[in-house]
């Protein structure tokens, strides 16, 4: 059915990403054998007793410390990969992930608030925060379209970013407002969310997030035939039978539920939604058939690695993981930028 | 079979085109004209349904296009719109079978079998099959338009909209696009309604036109009411000229340029004569409106030079036309620009009168050969090889003259001449009757196309008088000549 590129494209991320989970489970500053850990995971997901004497205390640094975290961060990729795909497909351009058109801002604003002023809302509980962040980063979106809607009736794509642009740079200061009404304690606490991170979250915060990376994950995976004809243009696409408006809402939907929960559980972390989907374009092409699922599965890896080399590189201390995706994803889209002009230029 | 009826609808709440009924068959080639801003685009908007009529309806057999839902509609309706710009590196083939999108059933919506073959023949049809894994972005114009029109066959549309379908492409890709179109249109009985800014083009392939001015569809029907002249030249606001197509039977359409003043120019004295033993070549300081069975410049043309070449009696050649080319090109004179023909009669024995006659300038050049003078209402035709006897009537005149104004001055010429023949008693040896020509003849009318533009140079008229008169004179006194007689 498919080309054995694609085959190949699935086996490899998802060996990929096999591969640095198992990488980030084993790697820290106490060793714990690879069978170890293997076992510990398989006991305590199905009660099989693999191998004997494995010693309780690497129960719970596996279980309890690095699995959480490590699927946590996988959760958080896939989301704001495919996140990106889908903003990228259905605005036409590359330049548009979660940060750029400003639904992270968005989101971050509205877990701010909730940190800053410790509320909840009856009936949600623990899922006030993301519950907030989410609709914070839809309005966050909605408010974007509604100012380019007044600037230009075209809908440029291009007034997009910029408005995007614009809308974080106000939330921003927004959020810098709140930081310095606050204490000291709060301040840093609220910094060092902001870096974004997926430490000591726990169990709790993967039970959070998961519901909403596999709702909105669906949501977009169902939508690669209308982000396909997008690429024709709304009118176009509407030309070959797609309901453009309903299209637009699952996608705008989708993608912030993806993003406002990303940053719910762990903060801003930027450029994955960026350059994931670009590099897995590179390599599948461009239909979203295939390039939202592997984008999902690379952007999973990816963050997973970020997050081992962020917890491991000055240990005993921990940068942000924000920190190394901008340091590692910045450079590699100006090469993307770079390489995709060149190539272009041979074409023509 | 579709039908717009009473279509009014724009932007806002701003009314753009007003009160559109168009009706036209299943399978028919309908073409909209008009010049920019007419409102052809905002009917197209009408009909794709990227806008909502205010009032009236689209229906496309019978059932409304704009109750349809958006699915249900790209199943009968395809559209290729002006300019469409495909964003990431979409392949050709991956950009067709987008156009399969409404066809795609179950939870999965995956390709049919079905879905594949059309992708196929479309590719086929269109000549893309060879670039079908190519991204879309590297394609030239002509290229990518016709991976759009295949992305529009494989929704195998009953009704095919487009917008300036060949808008920015060359003549060979324009026809291209347009050959693929009937093709497709003919073969599978498809509609098509297209917005078409080349009058001519549209002459050419549609088989019904519209003409939109100001919101109104102010014409419709086949291409012939293109030919309605003064209609065009109020729409397009350019002074417009339609002629038959010279090869099919569609009209086509001229623009003329502004009025650039020429200096009048005097035709018994601005022009040029040499006369040699080889050739009688008179040219003049810009070409005159000619109609002529020459050798060489034959029909109606703009000629600057005429050339009269003496060949020799046994003169024999497979190709005559060439010869009197090279001829032409040796006295300097380019082709296009010259009538060329030829006799072997001595040019010395020519008959030159130059007169004002009814106040109309006239120049008239006679050579006559008479030995293969026959009578037109001899029955027998006698399939002679060429024989280079023959007269030559070349007729120069100060007229504004249209194309009927030169039938008319040649008939006037023939009826002199054949009058001068029987006048000085030649007959047709064979069938023992008067001749009333050679078989060979040929004749030039010339006209400078200044002062009032006519129609008329019969012999009703002092041009047909004048042309009557002097060809006759002219004429008797070449016969003479060469019938070794006084002139």
């Amino acid at each position: 059915m498919f080309s054995n590129k694609i085959v190949l494209c699935y086996a490899g991320s998802l060996l990929l990403l096999a591969g640095v989970i198992t990488f980030g489970l084993f790697y820290s500053s106490v060793v714990i054998p690879v069978p170890h850990i293997v076992h510990i995971v398989v006991e305590r997901l199905t009660g099989v007793q693999l191998l004997e004497e494995v010693p309780s205390s690497e129960y719970a640094i596996i279980w309890d410390i690095r699995l959480p975290r490590v699927l946590l961060a996988a959760g958080v990729g896939a989301s704001l990969a495919i996140a990106g795909a889908a903003f990228q497909g259905l605005l036409r351009n590359p330049l548009a992930d979660p940060y750029t058109i400003g639904v992270s801002s968005g989101a971050s604003l509205g877990a701010v608030a909730v940190i800053f002023f410790q509320f909840t809302i009856v009936g949600l509980g623990a899922f006030t925060l993301p519950f907030i962040s989410i609709v914070s980063g839809f309005l966050t979106l909605m408010l974007v379209f509604g100012l380019v809607r007044l600037s230009s009736r075209s809908m440029a794509v291009e007034t997009i970013i910029l408005a995007g642009i614009i809308l974080s740079a106000f939330i921003g200061s927004i959020i810098s407002l709140i930081i310095s009404l606050g204490s000291q304690e709060e301040m840093t606490q609220i910094i060092y969310w902001l870096y974004g991170s997926v430490a000591m979250r726990g169990w709790s915060y993967v039970g959070l997030l998961a519901p909403f990376v596999f709702a909105g994950g669906l949501l977009l995976l169902t939508q690669y035939r209308e982000l396909n004809a997008m690429a024709l243009g709304e009118e176009a696409a509407g030309h070959v039978g797609v309901h453009v408006q309903r299209g637009k809402i699952v996608i705008l939907g989708g993608a912030s539920m993806l993003t406002g929960a990303a940053v719910a559980v762990s903060g801003t972390i930027g450029f994955v939604g960026l350059v994931i989907p670009h590099m897995v374009r590179l390599v599948t092409g461009p239909d979203h058939q295939h390039v939202l699922p592997i984008s999902m599965i690379t952007g999973a890896a990816f963050l997973v690695a970020a997050d081992i080399i962020a917890r491991t590189i000055i240990a005993p201390s921990e940068l942000p993981i924000g920190v190394i995706t901008a340091l590692i994803g910045a450079p590699l889209f100006a090469v993307l930028l770079i390489r995709n002009r060149i190539g272009k230029g041979k074409a023509a | 079979m579709i039908e717009i009826d009473r279509v009014n609808g724009g932007y806002q709440d701003v009314p753009v085109v007003h009160d559109i009924d168009v009706k036209t068959e299943a399978g028919t080639f309908f073409g909209l004209l008009g010049p920019n801003g007419s409102g052809k685009t905002t009917l197209f908007k009408l009909m794709s349904g990227a806008l909502a009529p205010m009032s009236g309806d689209v229906r496309l057999s019978g059932t409304s296009l704009l109750h349809m839902t958006q699915l249900q509609r790209a199943r009968r309706v395809a559209v290729l719109a002006q300019e469409t710009h495909v964003s990431f590196d979409f392949t050709v083939e991956e950009i067709v079978r987008l156009g399969r999108y409404a066809f795609q059933k179950g939870v999965l919506k995956r390709m049919s079998r079905e879905d594949q073959a059309a992708v196929e023949e479309a590719l086929e049809v269109t000549s893309t099959t060879s670039y079908r894994d190519r991204p879309f972005y590297q394609l030239s114009g002509g290229e990518k338009q016709r991976v759009l029109l295949a992305k529009a066959f494989v929704q195998e549309p009953e009704l095919l909209l487009l917008d300036e379908p060949t808008n920015h492409l060359d003549i060979r890709h324009t026809f291209d696009i347009l050959d693929v179109l009937k093709r497709w249109q003919q073969e599978k009985g498809l509609t098509i309604f297209a917005i078409l800014h080349d009058v001519n083009i549209a002459a050419l392939y549609c088989d019904q036109v519209g003409l939109m001015h100001e919101g109104r569809l102010v014409e419709q029907g086949t291409v012939d009411i293109l030919q309605r002249r003064e209609r065009l030249s109020s729409i397009y606001g350019v002074e417009a000229w339609t002629q038959p197509h010279p090869a099919v039977a569609r009209p086509q359409l001229l623009m003329n340029p502004p009025d650039i003043k020429e200096r009048s120019m005097s035709l018994l004295e601005d022009h040029q004569l040499t006369c040699t033993d080889e050739v009688i070549h008179l040219t003049f300081p810009r070409p005159l409106r000619t109609v002529s069975n020459g050798v060489a410049g034959e029909g109606v043309q703009w000629i600057r030079h005429f050339a009269n070449f003496h060949v020799d009696h046994y003169y024999n050649s497979m190709s005559p036309k060439e010869d009197v080319e090279t001829w032409l090109e040796a006295l300097g004179c380019r082709k296009e620009q010259s009538l060329g023909m030829m006799t072997a009669v001595q040019l010395s024995q020519a008959e030159i009168c130059m007169e004002t006659l009814f106040g109309i300038d006239f120049l008239v050049i006679v050579t006559a050969g008479t030995g293969n003078a026959v009578d037109i209402t001899n029955r027998q035709p006698e399939l002679e090889p060429w024989h280079a006897g023959t007269i030559n009537t070349l007729v120069f005149c100060d007229l504004h003259l249209s194309d009927g104004g030169l039938m008319n001055a040649s008939m006037s010429a023939v009826e002199a001449k054949v009058r001068a023949l029987q006048d000085e008693g030649i007959m047709d040896h064979a069938a023992g009757t008067p001749a009333t020509s050679t078989s060979t003849d040929s004749l030039v009318i010339a006209a400078t196309q200044q002062g009032e533009r006519t129609a008329y140079a019969g012999s009703g008229t002092a041009a047909g008088k004048g042309i009557g008169r002097l060809v006759y004179e002219t004429t008797r006194k070449a016969v003479r000549r060469y019938n070794g007689g006084k002139p």
